[in-house]
């Protein structure tokens, strides 16, 4: 009986298969020509630009969808873009630098509105403090909320501007004037801005419009910027800071919100899940598209594994991250994929305290003062680090490449480093870690005779809390530290940042991240007065040797003031450089020119060279 | 009654009071909202720092911040809630709202499934104490509790998402596996109905053999490919579920209502067709609220042809029928979609996610794809959850259920004649419910306040996400509006566990 039900089973499911079989016919699926990238935080703004909006996922939409002067490229160099337009120095004195930029001729934005260099005004406005005050917008320093909500003004730019960006007669030409000529004075330029869509929703108006209601729109922003006209200008600052903050993106959005010159513009969005864009059949403003990829969607995953799993099932085209050594076995195992090992731009390295930070008790500790027994001592507990073992056990298994930082200056891979590291004084740290430790010894013993394992000297590190790998770096330079005669007592705290100033710690170690690379970028760390100068460094020597890299430097004299810089730093024993932060790309394997960047664009910085 | 509720809610205010304050200096003294930005060397984080300090008052002491905090949610009675602004300068209130619906749609299905299949187990394995069923499902249940949530969700992506998406580019089952999967079914019917050894063998062979065929069946047809029912199918399904429903609902005895749980199965059979017509060209939930309506008419309508007395058991087990059944033909008409789902360019012919609510790339107006991918994407959360929380409501519903059967009122019952199903329906099952109710309660609760592992692990941004999100970022705004929603819940939902047992237990008094 069991066995006729079965049949009668059977047949029903043969029935019936055969005739949903006959109500659809499968489509053929189309070739892929979309691209799924994935980022750990939600999108929160199409304006990347103000202070609360300032994510990089937010700016990787905007990458994509806009395009300058220039890019920085995955060997962390400044390309120029000269399909945009091009820039050069047109007077070069003390006191008087002068940039002339000049956008090219027949470029449009994707609404067909062709590109001048009115466009380029905007950015005068978001960066400079006096023109936002002079024009009614308010003070950004102050405690309201300038017109312009944008994180730009008291910046370098603000401070070296003078007077406001000249505009040719034919606006196709900006000039901007700088006090002096100061470093990577390229970064600082002008960057385009659809001000006609600005103009036009602060009006009111939705959906695109015809290109002669564009210019008028821009002219109308050209005369409000000429004239300081308070209430154009603070009607389009509302739009700025506020109209872009939207996440749910469809067929009733203003279509003027993505106006944009970059090779893909948005298409639509879902609140807290993806952005799709689409490709922007106007864009001339860049390289040349690949052309076979056509849509680009960022999907939000905070999880890793969750991300690796997506990748693994198709869902997504590219990973990257930050994973632990067992994430990236994971990651090799998948036959569907390419890892891309690589570095991001964040550098662990150990702080020593010399003095007191601004407003900070005394510091009495045994590290104290420059020189003789203080020096001594901070050599001799950078000699203690284990620097090899740690890149050997907590780096390498994630990113094998990995080798000691021999500057904290520039990475490795930079121009001109294998010249600085043979002679900052990093050699010093360099060999096996018994003589390491050895020489170490020798230096405590010199003050402190009696100090031993046995009898050791207290030192008092600050341990950031929450991060596993943080914790098995300090176990181990706690376990090698007591052969010298260190005993490293550590104090680990969540919320460690704002405690690295405070004088009862003699060592700190983290990691600084630059999102850019600047010359004077590790500055602030030992100037006196330098907004990063914890830990009382007073160098007058110093000092006057990093003033040099406020200016722009040629390759090889920039490596010499390095070096002299860091030679005073490694005998002063103030800082030592461990390892750069580990990070993982996975890609797709049908898809080519993924090319990852440690800076925090990442992966889209060169998406036009995208292809399947 | 009224007095014992007032003062149980004034105490409560007092108590969100104090927990609150105290969760909001403890989060404000332990995190710095601007700890990453003060180690930044960017050219905008002087700007940031200024912005946020300004939006969010970092400048003023925790202790009178609070209060700041605390006027913006009082504004609630004068219909001006505001719970402050995240770091991120959108609205909390916005935040949770968007949340809550994730977080419900998520947990709303596991938490009803488990309940329903842990309780069915539970309440099979109380009634078959100590058989073979009863060791299985408490081998299960204990596996089933130890098994961390996170692993649970790394395999059942491995195996049901990629594995699966993988199979499917070439379906065909191995022999090996069909006959594995045949014995497994088999040991489980057998060991369901349960009896003596020579009953347990030929139920054994008898689902043995079914399965096998059927997987054998599949694999010839590419179901997997093409799914579905079909008429034939849906008409001996519901044929089967008519005498289950029968049997449980009133006994196959009563014949009125087994006829009209046929007949209602025989109308589901003949308008298969007429219904898929239906869900083509008005393919919407309406469709689907109207059709349940019409289920509901018919099955009254049935009682009255077939009975003259005693009318509402008998609609009752003819309207369960009709639902079951229209529920298979629904099934159908999903599974009919499943080809041209998989054919998508967002699909890709990998229909299983493995995160995430929707497939945003499918844009499209069809009824039955957009629901399709719905499920497709609740299908793995929500069996993580269901696996997890299973083996509680069995283990508990068990323990209930035999206390129960042991009192003697149960014995007394026995005593005067009843059949064994009445016993355990009408006598045994609603005492069992009576601490049911309580961690029911708490569940629900539990809802709300999201399941915060599987949420992350799945990519589902509920209040579990934010929770995490607000406590990573040192959103202090955040985690207080996700704090105070939770408080309130479990406030509240004290005090209705407390009401509730009093209106389900008479002998319960309250406020005395």
């Amino acid at each position: 009986m069991k066995i006729t039900g079965g049949a009668k089973l059977a047949l029903a499911i043969v029935a019936s298969s055969a005739l949903a079989v006959s109500l659809l016919s499968p489509a053929q699926a189309a070739t892929r020509s979309t691209i799924v990238l994935h980022d750990t935080n939600s999108l929160t703004s199409f304006n990347s630009g103000t202070p609360d909006t300032n994510l990089t996922i937010n700016s990787k939409v905007g990458n994509l969808s806009g395009i300058g002067f220039l890019y920085i490229n995955d060997k962390k160099n400044v390309i120029r873009n000269t399909k945009f337009g091009e820039f050069k120095i047109v007077k070069n004195k003390a006191d008087d630098f002068r940039v002339e930029y000049k956008v090219n001729k027949g470029l449009v934005w994707s609404d067909g509105t062709p590109i001048n260099g009115v466009d380029l005004l905007l950015s005068h406005v978001l960066s400079s403090n006096k023109y936002s005050i002079a024009a009614g917008l308010g003070d950004p320093d102050s405690d309201n909320v300038p017109a312009f909500n944008s994180n730009g003004y008291g910046g370098t730019y603000n401070d070296n501007i003078v007077g406001e960006p000249v505009l040719s007669a034919d606006k196709m030409t900006l000039t901007l004037q700088f006090k002096q000529k100061i470093a990577n004075w390229d970064l600082y330029g002008p960057g385009p801005a659809a001000v006609h869509s600005m103009v036009l929703i602060a009006d009111g108006v939705k959906g695109l419009q015809p290109v002669a209601v564009n210019e008028k729109a821009r002219d109308k922003f050209f005369d409000a910027y000429k004239t300081k006209n308070t209430a154009v200008l603070k009607a389009m600052g509302k739009v700025y800071s506020e109209a872009y903050n939207i996440t749910e993106v469809n067929a009733t959005t203003n279509p003027l919100l993505f106006v944009g010159n970059g090779g893909f513009t948005v298409e639509s969005a879902v609140t807290k899940s993806s952005v799709t864009l689409k490709l922007n059949p106007k864009y001339n403003s860049g390289p040349a598209l690949s052309g076979t990829v056509d849509t680009v969607i960022f999907k939000f995953i905070a999880d890793g594994t969750a991300a690796a799993q997506a990748l693994a099932n198709g869902e997504l085209d590219i990973y990257s991250g930050q994973p632990t050594a067992d994430a990236v076995a994971a990651l090799k195992k998948l036959t569907n994929v390419n890892l891309i090992g690589g570095i991001n731009a964040c550098y662990e390295h150990w702080d020593l305290r010399v003095g007191n930070a601004p407003g900070q008790d005394e510091y009495t500790g045994i590290f104290k003062g420059h020189g003789g027994k203080g020096a001594d001592l901070r050599r001799a507990f950078l000699l203690s680090v284990p620097r090899e073992e740690i890149n050997e056990k907590l780096i390498r298994p994630i990113n094998p490449g990995a080798t000691i930082l021999g500057s904290t200056f520039i990475a490795p891979g930079f121009e001109g480093y294998e010249r600085l590291v043979a002679n900052n004084g990093s050699f010093y740290y360099n060999g096996p870690q018994d003589q390491l430790n050895a020489k170490a010894a020798r230096l405590i013993k010199k003050h402190y005779p009696s100090a031993s394992p046995s009898n050791p000297l207290k030192v008092n590190v600050l341990v950031p809390g929450n991060n596993p790998r943080r914790a098995a770096e300090f176990a181990l330079a706690k376990a090698n530290a007591i052969k010298v005669g260190f005993d490293l007592v550590g104090d680990v705290q969540a919320s460690w940042s704002p405690k690295i100033q405070l004088s009862k710690y003699d060592v700190q170690f983290f990691a600084y991240c630059p999102s850019a690379v600047t010359q004077a970028g590790s500055n602030s760390n030992f100037k006196l007065g330098g907004g990063n100068n914890r830990n009382g460094v007073n160098l007058p020597a110093l000092d006057k040797i990093l003033e040099k890299l406020q200016v722009p430097l040629d390759n090889k004299t920039y490596i010499t003031t390095i070096i002299q810089a860091e030679r005073i730093i490694h005998a002063e024993g103030l800082t030592s450089g461990v390892f750069l932060h580990p990070a993982v790309t996975a890609v797709n394997k049908l898809l080519k020119g993924i090319k990852p960047s440690p800076l925090s664009d990442d992966v889209v910085w060169n998406w036009w060279e995208w292809s399947y | 009654m009224l007095s014992y509720i007032m003062r149980r809610i004034g105490v409560s205010i007092v108590i969100l009071f104090g927990s609150s304050f105290l969760v909001f200096n403890l989060a404000a003294y332990a995190s710095d909202p601007l700890a990453e930005l003060r180690l930044s060397t960017d050219d905008g984080a002087r700007q940031q720092i200024i912005a946020l300090t300004r939006d969010l008052n970092l400048d003023v002491p925790p202790p009178i911040r609070y209060f700041l905090w605390l006027k913006g949610v009082l504004g609630l009675f004068v219909g001006n809630l505001n719970l402050g602004m995240t770091r991120e300068a959108s609205s909390v209130q916005e935040e949770l709202g968007y949340a809550i619906p994730v977080t419900l749609r998520l947990v709303l299905v596991a938490t009803f499934t488990a309940l329903i299949l842990g309780m069915a187990f539970g309440i099979i394995s109380a009634l078959r104490q100590y058989s073979r069923f009863d060791y299985g499902m408490t081998f299960l249940a204990f596996l089933l509790y130890s098994l961390p949530i996170f692993w649970i969700a790394v395999l059942l992506k491995e195996f049901m998402a990629i594995q699966f998406n993988n199979f499917l580019a070439n379906p065909d089952i191995p022999i090996s596996w069909m006959v594995l999967a045949s014995i497994f079914t088999g040991v489980f019917w057998g060991a369901l109905f349960g009896g003596e050894r020579k009953r347990f063998w030929s139920i054994f062979a008898g689902a043995f053999a079914t399965n096998l065929l059927v997987l054998w069946a599949i694999n010839l047809t590419d179901w997997y490919l093409n799914p579905g029912l079909g008429p034939i199918l849906v008409g001996l399904l519901s044929g089967g579920l008519a005498i289950g429903v029968t049997s449980i609902s009133t006994g196959v005895e009563n014949k009125p209502a087994r006829n009209a749980a046929l007949s209602m199965a025989a109308l589901a059979f003949l308008s298969y067709y007429p219904a898929q017509w239906v869900f083509n060209n008005f393919g919407s939930y309406l469709t689907i609220f109207l059709l349940i309506v019409l289920i509901v008419l018919t099955g009254i309508a049935l009682s009255k042809i077939f009975s003259k007395i005693d009318r509402g058991p008998i609609a009752r087990t003819a309207i369960i029928t009709g639902i079951l059944s229209g529920f298979l033909i629904l099934t159908d008409r999903v599974m009919q979609s499943w080809a041209g789902y998989m054919a998508t360019d967002a699909v890709n012919g990998r229909p299983v996610p493995t995160y995430g609510q929707r497939k945003d790339q499918l844009v499209t107006d069809d009824f039955w794809l957009n629901n399709l991918d719905i499920i497709s994407h609740l299908v793995l959360p929500t069996l993580a959850l269901i696996l997890i929380s299973l083996a509680g409501w069995i283990r508990f519903t068990r323990g209930s259920l035999l206390e129960v059967l042991n009192q003697d009122y149960i014995r007394t019952a026995r005593a005067k004649g009843l059949n064994e199903r009445t016993v355990v329906t009408r006598h045994a099952f609603r005492n069992m419910m009576l601490p049911l109710s309580s961690l029911f309660v708490g569940e629900v609760l539990g809802l709300i306040s999201g399941a915060v592992i599987t949420e992350r692990v799945f990519g589902w941004q509920g209040m579990g996400t934010l929770g995490i999100k607000a406590i990573n970022s040192y959103d202090l705004n955040l985690l207080m509006g996700v704090n105070l929603l939770l408080s309130i819940l479990v406030v509240l939902g004290n005090l209705i566990a407390d009401l509730l047992y009093s209106v389900l237990d008479p002998r319960i008094r309250l406020g005395k």
